[in-house]
């Protein structure tokens, strides 16, 4: 019952006290909104390179030959990044390799990419495209699917035809009322006719689409490829999860008999695989939530000992009342039950409004931002829990003051 | 109003005994005896005055009495119940069911309702929220207060105040209502009809206890104990003579 009490108490007075509790609160509230708000982000995150990332870049049962690893987790040695780096080129030789390794593959495509400047239609310029050549097939095992007009055909790549398909935000750049299609663009020196509009990716990792060119193999090779020869990424996608397996260890195999690597020899090209992808990004999460508790905390900790001052001044200033519950038979617990839940109840107030704060931060990075955010109650459950605990816990020393007051002294206190 | 109870005064069972109660403090190197062996018997129903200069140790037997304080020597037998020797908690349980207090200053929560005060032993004792506020309110209505009860302490003069600390004594229907010069707040108006209150009470069975230096007030009493240096002066009977 003065459980109730202490609660009700502690609400009227953050209601009377608006801007007296804000400042009361305030590290609570800090604390919370950013657990809330970290929690909120990088959960959504987490879900959309579960759901959407991960098979948007990489495709499902996908596996991708590369010179090198792209994706630094950060534990890898100085010494294996150099050595990968010397790593020899892929070409189209390794694409024969590859495609005969595993003739069962469903889709085999290759492809090289580079940054470009600028690319314009007229007067419109778009800073900052990615120009891919992508040999037949490129888009299909990417799952990249056209909006207006068309992808390329077998008769582009045949023929070295200088056509493009723009993703959608180089359309809305070049393009932002007229149909793009059959129009002629600038990249560098050279025209291209663009023949369709790749779909919106969107996402944080959409630009990946939405800010890309495709243009067939040959004619990037001959016009913008730093090295002719060279082959960026050589793609294989298989029906299921096993079939992917068996033709990773196929291929790993032909390329190392290919290079005549002895056994006991390092590959000297990388194998990528979305689910390498994950697991660096699962260590990334977990870095992030181990680094969390420590920041959180010292807010806390400060947002604690915040509430404690405030309560040892709500104590001094009810002496009174507290000789008051004594005489009329209040025991040490009751009081200190009493003032326990009273600084409870302000800090979980503080957790809730930092609660709030957070989900709106995280809220406000996903409209204005490409992140996504996603609120798990597990994040809110922690965030009131903590709330309780840091109530508690500064609370302690002031209604253990409060329970101990002599009833006759305190009485007599005005 | 003058019931059975009324009927009963002579012969009353004994409700308060103490006996050789001393209260010691120690002020540097000096000992004060605020009180210095102090035997006395109370019976049920039973209206005393506790007089007494100041530093007569009034205070001090008023706080043993009413078990907001434990003696440093001595025996006291409260409606059966040995008191010396309690701890804090055990003190708190007595005040709760068999004191009722009522004070100079009327000690009532300034941010709770007449009816929230007078709940407030009914909440220790552990009393349900519907119980408790019917009490509350019947209690609220001993006093006259029954159309006050959503009224808080700055809303209600200085007499109804204090009737509102009666009908929180009265709550939890104590063994006595111990009052410290409950009428040393109010005009001689005011006090006339706080006093014809526990005169109410009294002949209603209530057991009294007032601390006071008003002789006016003094008038009430049944019995008069007059307290000097920490120890009894005199035991002067009134009204009906029970010494």
């Amino acid at each position: 019952m003065y459980v109730l009490e202490g609660i009700w108490i502690a609400l009227q007075q953050v209601w009377a006290h608006k801007l007296k509790s804000a400042f009361t609160l305030i590290g609570v509230i800090i604390g919370i909104t950013f657990l809330i708000a970290v929690i909120t982000v990088v959960e959504g995150m987490n879900r959309y390179v579960q759901e959407d990332f991960a098979g948007s870049l990489f495709g499902i049962n996908t596996f991708t030959v590369v010179r090198r690893s792209q994706i630094s987790t950060g534990s890898e040695t100085e010494e294996r990044r150099r050595r990968q780096a010397r790593n020899p080129n892929l070409t189209l030789h390794d694409v024969d390799v590859i495609s005969a390794a595993v003739p069962e593959a469903w889709r085999l495509a290759y492809n090289s990419d580079r940054g470009f400047d600028e690319v314009s239609y007229k007067e419109r310029r778009r800073r900052n495209v990615r120009l891919i050549g992508g040999s037949d097939g490129y888009e299909a095992l990417q799952g990249w699917d056209v909006e207006i007009g068309r992808g390329l055909t077998p008769l582009d790549q045949r023929r070295g035809l200088k056509v493009v398909v723009i993703g959608s935000e180089i359309a809305d750049r070049l393009f932002p009322d007229v149909d793009p299609v059959g129009k002629q663009i600038r990249i560098g020196a050279h025209r291209f006719n663009v023949v369709g509009v790749w779909e919106s990716q969107g996402g944080m990792f959409g630009v990946i689409r939405d800010a890309s060119i495709l243009m067939p193999f040959s004619v990037y090779r001959q016009t913008f490829a730093r090295n002719p020869s060279e082959v960026d990424e050589i793609s294989v996608k298989m029906r299921s999860m096993e079939e992917m397996e068996a033709a990773q260890i196929a291929v790993e195999g032909a390329m190392r008999t290919d290079r005549e690597l002895r056994p006991g020899q390092e590959n000297d090209f990388w194998l990528q695989t979305s689910s390498e992808l994950l697991d660096t990004w699962d260590k990334i999460v977990k870095i992030l939530f181990a680094a969390i508790p420590g920041l959180v905390s010292i807010s806390l900790v400060v947002g604690g000992i915040v509430i404690m001052n405030i309560m040892l001044l709500s104590v001094a200033g009810r002496i009174q009342e507290i000789g008051i519950r004594k005489a009329v038979g209040a025991r040490r617990r009751d009081i200190l039950i009493q003032f326990l839940s009273e600084s409870a109840t302000l800090s979980v107030v503080g957790a809730g409004i930092g609660i709030v704060f957070g989900i709106g931060i995280g809220k406000g990075v996903e409209a204005f931002t490409p992140m996504p955010a996603s609120v798990p109650v597990w994040g809110i459950a922690v965030a009131l829990t903590l709330g309780i605990l840091v109530g508690v816990g500064s609370g302690l020393y002031p209604a253990y003051r409060a329970a101990k007051q002599d009833p006759i002294v305190a009485l007599r206190s005005e | 109003m003058n019931g059975e109870q009324g009927m009963q005064t002579n012969g009353n069972e004994v409700i308060i005994e103490t006996h050789n109660l001393k209260k010691l403090y120690q002020m540097g190197s000096e000992t004060i005896h605020a009180l210095a062996g102090v035997d006395m018997q109370i019976r049920r129903n039973e209206y005393i005055a506790i007089m007494g200069p100041s530093g007569s140790g009034k205070s001090t037997l008023m706080n043993l009495i009413g078990c907001l304080d434990t003696p440093t020597e001595g025996e006291y037998v409260l409606n059966g119940t040995p008191v010396q020797g309690l701890d804090d908690d055990e003190l708190a349980r007595i005040r709760n069911r068999e004191i009722g207090f009522v004070f100079q200053t009327f000690n009532l929560l300034p941010r709770a309702s007449a009816l929230h005060n007078v709940e407030l032993p009914l909440i220790y004792a552990g009393v349900s929220s519907k119980v408790r506020q019917e009490k509350a309110k019947n209690a609220l209505a001993r006093v006259d207060l029954a159309d006050r009860t959503h009224h808080k302490p700055n809303e209600l003069s200085g007499g109804q105040r204090q009737r509102v600390a009666i009908a929180r004594a009265l709550v939890n229907d104590p063994s006595i209502v111990l009052a410290d010069e409950p009428t040393g707040n109010l005009d001689s108006k005011t006090s006339e009809e706080i006093m014809s209150v526990f005169d109410e009470l009294h002949s209603e069975g209530q057991t009294i206890i007032m601390v006071t230096h008003e002789h006016d007030i003094v008038g009430h009493a049944e019995r008069v104990v007059t307290l000097r240096d920490g120890l009894i002066e005199s035991h002067d009977a009134r009204a009906d003579g029970l010494l």
